[in-house]
């Protein structure tokens, strides 16, 4: 049965309820939840690093480099080639790469996008 | 004399005017943002009051761009002329009195004939840049005249017989004697009429075909930037006021109301504000409504059922009144 | 007398660039022409220098709505490389973030196609409930968009209760609001008039042009990959096929969104009875694919998916080739698109027709041969390529 305007009681309905937009990035920070095993930035153990480059070897864009420490050969990652789909943190044998929930990665300096 | 100047340049006049046109743009983003959950615009200004201004001065400060094969003449008076044409017509309008500031008997047909320059204003605002996107709007928007014209005519005419005059001070003046509006009657089958053609004037959905952004990119105002398309945009503006200001005037009794003797002229203003207002609520609402029709389908389902609806108003207010 | 207008390469309507040049005459389109070549990125190419574990990645942004069945359909030709199967935890967690990416594809074009028709309201509406679907894929797969959730020989990660629950919930309430748009939209006029007798494509027509997904369906061909040729457990679990009728773009709106109802069904199928054990096989990172060709296909959103691969032995592919659904389906467009006795289309229409197909030109790249010496450009016929791919095919072996 065609009856036109059918929307009208759903339109007037949204006048009241609250609405669905979150006003990020000026207020309500508060109300994005991000669910745990959210992929966001890198973060790098340097402790538990044993140097077997097996993240630099799997990274599909190329955003991991293996330099020379005190220690022994470690990864550094250039976030702004990341693309985030974490196959470094799956592949490290001692676990010290994990993913944050931090999603904000920009910067103006490109040294900030440098995780060492 | 003097006060009828001051009158047409500042209060109810071009300074009023323009102010009010931008704050009922504000009315509409805004609820039109809210029937469909959002927020519309909140960071200009409180509530986003001032978005409106903003985007006309950003508007202004662009470059001017013409394009070489346009017809220079056309491309540069077009947009002077359809805010001067809608202007003039709000002239007319009742807002701090029962009369405007030009008042005479007939003026409701004056208003109609502005509308309809309006209309070829921008068939030529179309025609004269070289784009063929906006040669096809241009079309559309005269096809389109054809289709609502009549049943818009044959709505504020009915209204005119009811209440017996062809001015619309008259007819606000009629409502006040007879102490109900003529929207309490019969002719609330020609505030139907009115709303839906009025969309159609203005060029919104379900009736934005001549500029309809998804098929033709904008259609008559593609080639229109800078300071052209802030005067484009303000004409529209402008017609909301017309338009929702015509519909208040004749079918909701204008600006009306319990007065207070001394403070009349403010108390006239602001029941004319209100129920603009509420006329302008019901346009957002059908814009929100509908999706956008083909201009052939336009066409038939005026011609079709419009205009039996007008013609039988019409009979309808010859035999009761 | 006509003229000449071209939607594209860049409008409103287009997603993605695309040259669509129409001859018209007032608002009834006479002749049409397709231009498809604008977003080559050469993905083929780069899948040859990449070890399998990379490609993966690379796989999965061919395009963003339809990650999923892009990373499904490589973990299925590579574990046919290999020789090995996924176990059925796994393919039951595939299947479920294979369909919550269908609902999510199905609610984006729903409201990008009213968008188009101008019915902004249910565009709003339809997105705001595609934001619940996502918030579902995010608490899942850890990402709204690029899910990364398939790997070689199974699934990256399990699926936890307190996630299923949400995710029940979730499914509740895109069922719910399903119906009442799908009421909406039966009942509403201007809806109606704009897709009803538009973009008509005769069944024998769509079977001829190559036509595959729920466009062929809304033309009453009864043909889905999950149904033919069942991958990843689909064989298992009961669900229909939708078709419609009426051939024109209503009959494309409502087999979308009557597949919705059918997405929820299998998901919380899928859920209830979700086998235990393993959700990967241990397969290490780096391996040296047999030598073979491996072809693998999918049900996309948007209708079949195919890729064909053949290995030399080594840890990446030697070829790799990707036939998605779109670009079978846009030969249809130039049919559906050209006005005949009796049947009429309007430039208003292009935007319904178009939109019609779910078109996703990233996914597609037309092969045009530019001759630099003699400064000429042919575009392949169909038999050129076969003959072209025959012969190469002949040398290599």
């Amino acid at each position: 049965m065609r009856v036109p305007g059918r929307l009208v009681a759903e339109a007037l309905r949204s006048l009241f309820k609250r609405r669905a937009t979150i006003l990020y990035p000026y207020r309500e920070l508060e109300k994005i939840h991000l669910p745990e095993g959210f992929r966001g930035r890198i973060e790098f153990d340097r402790a538990k690093c044993i140097g077997c480059q097996l993240c630099f070897r799997v990274c599909p864009a190329k955003a991991i480099e293996m330099i020379e420490d005190e220690k022994g050969k470690r990864p550094i990652f250039y976030i702004y080639r990341c693309i985030y789909c974490a196959q470094c943190a799956e592949v490290c044998p001692t676990k010290a790469i994990s993913m944050s929930k931090t999603f904000e990665n920009i910067a103006l300096r490109k040294e900030d996008l440098v995780v060492r | 004399m003097i006060e009828k100047i001051l009158a047409a340049i500042f209060f109810p006049g071009a300074v009023f005017l323009l102010a009010a046109s931008l704050f009922y743009e504000w009315v509409d983003r805004k609820l039109y943002a809210r029937f469909q959950n959002r927020v519309g615009p909140h960071l200009a200004g409180p509530f986003g009051l001032l978005q409106p201004v903003a985007d006309l001065i950003k508007l202004l400060s662009k470059e001017d761009i013409v394009p070489m094969a346009a017809d220079r003449l056309l491309f540069t008076l077009t947009p002077i002329l359809a805010p001067a044409l809608i202007l003039l017509a709000c002239m007319f309008l009742p807002i701090a009195g029962p009369s405007g500031i030009i008042s005479f008997k007939g003026d409701l047909i004056a208003v109609i004939a502005l509308l309809s320059i309006y209309t070829i204003t921008i068939y030529l605002a179309g025609e004269g840049s070289s784009n063929r996107f906006a040669s096809i709007g241009a079309v559309r928007a005269a096809l389109q005249l054809i289709g609502y014209e009549i049943p818009l005519t044959l709505s504020l005419l009915s209204a005119a017989i009811a209440a017996g005059s062809l001015s619309i001070g008259g007819i606000v003046e009629a409502q006040a004697e007879r102490g109900i509006w003529l929207i309490a009657g019969p002719q609330i089958i020609g505030f139907a009429i009115f709303v839906i053609t009025s969309q159609a004037e203005m060029e919104r959905i379900p009736f934005d075909i001549p500029e309809a952004e998804q098929e033709i990119v904008a259609g008559w105002e593609v080639e229109y930037g800078g300071r052209r398309l802030a005067l484009f945009r303000l004409s529209k503006d402008l017609e909301l006021i017309l338009l929702s200001g015509l519909g208040a005037a004749i079918f909701l009794g204008g600006p009306i109301g319990p007065v207070i003797p001394g403070l009349e002229p403010v108390l006239y203003t602001i029941y004319f504000i209100l129920k603009s207002l509420v006329v302008l609520a019901i346009f957002t609402l059908v814009r929100a409504l509908f999706a956008r029709l083909r201009i052939d389908q336009m066409v038939s389902f005026s011609w079709k059922y419009l205009m039996s609806l007008a013609v039988i108003l019409v009979i309808l207010t010859e035999v009761i009144v | 007398m006509s003229f000449e207008i071209s939607i594209g390469p860049q409008h409103p309507i287009h997603v993605e660039p695309l040259m669509l040049r129409l001859s018209v005459e007032g608002e009834l389109i006479v002749d049409v022409d397709v231009d498809v070549s604008y977003i080559h990125r050469g993905i083929e190419k780069a899948l040859e220098a990449r070890p399998y574990i990379q490609g993966l990645y690379l796989v999965e942004r061919i395009c963003g709505i339809c990650n999923a069945a892009h990373s499904l359909c490589y973990c299925l030709n590579v574990e046919q490389l290999l020789g090995k199967e996924a176990p059925p935890r796994a393919k039951y967690l595939r299947i479920v973030v294979e369909e919550l990416s269908r609902i999510h594809s199905h609610l984006l074009w729903l409201g990008h196609y009213f968008h188009t028709l101008g019915f902004e309201t249910l565009f709003m509406y339809f997105w705001r409930d595609r934001e619940r679907i996502m918030d579902m894929l995010e608490l899942i797969t850890g990402n709204r968009v690029t899910t990364s959730y398939n790997t070689i020989g199974g699934v990256r990660r399990d699926l936890t209760p307190e996630a299923e629950q949400r995710l029940r919930r979730t499914l509740d309430y895109i069922e719910e609001r399903m119906r009442y748009y799908e009421k909406v939209i039966d009942s509403e006029p201007t809806i109606l008039a704009r897709t009803q007798g538009v973009g008509i494509l005769k069944p024998s027509d769509a079977v001829r042009l190559g036509v595959v997904g729920p466009h062929l369906r809304a033309s009453g061909v009864k043909h889905d990959v999950r149904l033919d040729d069942p991958y990843s457990g689909h064989d298992e679990i009961p669900f229909n096929v939708i078709t419609w009728d009426t051939c024109d773009c209503y009959a494309r709106v409502k087999v979308r969104i009557r597949e919705v109802y059918e997405s929820v069904n299998i998901i919380r199928y899928a859920l209830d009875h979700m086998p235990s054990g393993d959700y990967r096989l241990k397969i290490p990172p780096f391996f040296k694919a047999p030598p073979g060709e491996s072809l693998s296909r999918v049900e996309a959103p948007r209708g079949e998916l195919v890729h064909y691969s053949i290995s030399d032995g080594g840890d990446r592919p030697y070829r790799y080739k990707v036939r998605t659904p779109t670009l079978a389906n846009l030969l249809s467009v130039v049919e559906m698109l050209r006005s005949r006795d009796g049947y009429e289309v309007y430039i208003a229409d292009v935007p319904a027709i178009l939109g019609g197909i779910d078109p996703c030109i990233c996914c597609s790249a037309r092969v045009m041969v530019t001759d630099e010496a003699r400064r000429r450009r042919t575009i392949m016929t169909l038999e050129d390529v076969i003959k072209i791919s025959r012969e190469r095919g002949a040398k290599r072996r």
